[in-house]
């Protein structure tokens, strides 16, 4: 695994539990989520329609689209709930001296 | 021994209702009947993305027919036109007969008709379905000067998308208010002022006298004497449930089929669900009928609960949304029964919302925003809502301080 493909993405407190930031980096854009048992990353904008999920509802394991409601699931992507029905990409994180990075591919 | 489930109509709500069957109950037989011979679809996008041509007719349908054949439920098209409840059979007009043990009604509801001169019928289109989309998609692509009738979200939303299509749009409605039956008029009037600055022009307070065609064109004649010239008129002025087909029956009907939080009608083994049921809400404790995604889902899947034998009450927290240019409308709760308003926002950008308070709790809050931005304070606002939670009224004010919290173990 090359070391170059971890992008750093901030630090751990700048996100607050049961939250989420909203990442860029070059032309991509991503959602990086605190949860209970840790950091998650999936991309940021809603595979239903063009909205990004940074201003969507993180409740246990789920982000809810803002716009719409369609539910996925921040560990697997799942699209759990209507209208989202194709799943969302997700991105491993690992943390590092209390920094965030994730592996975008 | 329950054997046979109908589910008379095709869309979101006997759809839901039909695989939420399936996933209770692996042995029931599941028929869907509908009128329309497409598979279920999703109508929001019809007035939007379908007209812009951002969706495509196969982006619609919610699963495919491979879904349905996996979970052995059987969808026929056909029409029926007679109901026999104490024999518990469905008549299609092609002489087919249809015997149930329990009934899922979910027709939905259809729009309303202006009432005009004969000549004129075919002359106004309605948007319902996806063939109505279709003709209005092909037939405004030759049109510049396009007047919508109503100024409803169904109205609005196809002003929007034809002036993004470069048209000239006019709507004419009725009402002191765009969206008048539930909107808030402070969220009206900014979505009011988003169409003007697109260009459209707004025509509140006005009845239609006339219209007359004129060389292919038409001329709408308004109360104050005003003359419309237009090359094309769309109608948006509400909807009624599809009742007829029950109307000389024993069931209960009042503004829709009337059913208890267990989405049970006055009929044993009868159901209704979506549009069409004028349902008890538990928590508003009166009854109401609701046209939106959110409801015809969530309907339909408390009624094939219900029908598979697992009693569930209906207690879903009214939600819709509208997306009309950038902007995104959404609605929780009930609007109109509040002793005080709490605004959150003064900036569509970041969102306004405006919470409708009663005893000091929430009981419901409109929103308007650039895509996105009021979506999580809505739907915190929901569960705040559904708790009764009574909230410190500076939270809900100023826009800095997350509504988070308020909802987190």
């Amino acid at each position: 695994m090359s070391e170059e493909n971890w992008i750093e993405v901030g630090s751990t407190d700048s996100i607050e539990e049961e939250d989420l930031i909203r990442f860029d980096h070059q032309d991509k854009t991503f959602c990086v989520y605190k949860l209970t048992d840790g950091f998650y990353a999936t991309d940021g904008i809603c595979t239903h329609e063009a909205v990004h999920l940074e201003d969507g509802l993180v409740m246990d394991d789920e982000i809810e689209c803002p716009m719409h409601q369609g539910i996925f699931n921040i560990k697997s992507g799942e699209a759990l709930s209507p209208p989202a029905c194709e799943d969302l990409k997700t991105y491993p994180v690992k943390v590092d001296n209390d920094k965030i990075f994730i592996k975008i591919n | 021994m329950k054997n046979n489930i109908i589910i008379l109509g095709g869309g979101q709500a006997g759809i839901y209702a039909a695989r939420e069957i399936r996933q209770n109950d692996s042995k029931l037989n599941i028929k869907i009947l509908s009128e329309e011979n497409l598979l279920p679809y999703e109508r929001p996008p019809l007035s939007k993305d379908f007209l812009l041509d951002k969706k495509k007719e196969e982006d619609l349908y919610f699963h495919s027919s491979d879904v349905l054949k996996n979970e052995n439920i059987e969808f026929e098209n056909i029409s029926i036109n007679k109901v026999d409840f104490e024999n518990k059979k469905l008549f299609a007009k092609n002489d087919n007969v249809y015997s149930y043990d329990s009934l899922l009604i979910s027709t939905g509801s259809e729009n309303k008709k202006l009432t005009l001169d004969n000549n004129l019928k075919n002359d106004i289109y309605y948007l319902r379905n996806l063939e109505e989309a279709k003709k209005i998609k092909e037939i405004v692509s030759n049109k510049n000067k396009i007047t919508i009738i109503g100024g409803g979200f169904i109205g609005l939303e196809i002003a929007s998308s034809l002036s993004q299509l470069q048209k000239k749009v006019i709507v004419i409605e009725i009402g002191n208010q765009l969206m008048g039956r539930i909107i808030p008029k402070q969220i009206a009037d900014l979505v009011q002022n988003t169409h003007i600055e697109h260009g459209n022009e707004i025509i509140l307070n006005k009845q239609i006298e006339k219209i007359t065609k004129k060389n292919g064109d038409y001329e709408i004649l308004l109360n104050d004497n005003s003359l419309i010239e237009t090359d094309f008129i769309i109608a948006g002025i509400g909807s009624t449930p599809t009742v007829k087909l029950f109307e000389n029956t024993n069931l209960k009907l009042d503004n829709g089929i009337v059913t208890n939080q267990f989405c049970e009608t006055s009929i044993k083994d009868v159901y209704a669900a979506g549009d069409v049921s004028n349902f008890y809400h538990p928590f508003y404790e009166r009854n109401m009928r609701l046209e939106s995604y959110q409801h015809a889902q969530n309907h339909g899947i408390c009624a094939g609960k219900n029908i598979a034998g697992v009693k569930t009450e209906y207690t879903s927290i009214p939600w819709m949304w509208s997306d009309q240019f950038n902007l995104n409308l959404q609605l929780t709760g009930i609007c109109n029964d509040y002793d005080e308003i709490i605004e959150r926002g003064n900036d569509i950008n970041n969102g306004v919302i405006y919470f409708f308070l009663k005893n000091k709790i929430i009981r419901g809050a409109c929103g308007l925003g650039i895509a996105g931005k009021i979506g999580r304070d809505i739907r915190i606002t929901s569960k705040l809502s559904e708790k009764n939670t009574i909230v410190d009224k500076q939270i809900l004010s100023d826009q800095n301080l997350k509504l988070n919290k308020l909802i987190q173990k």
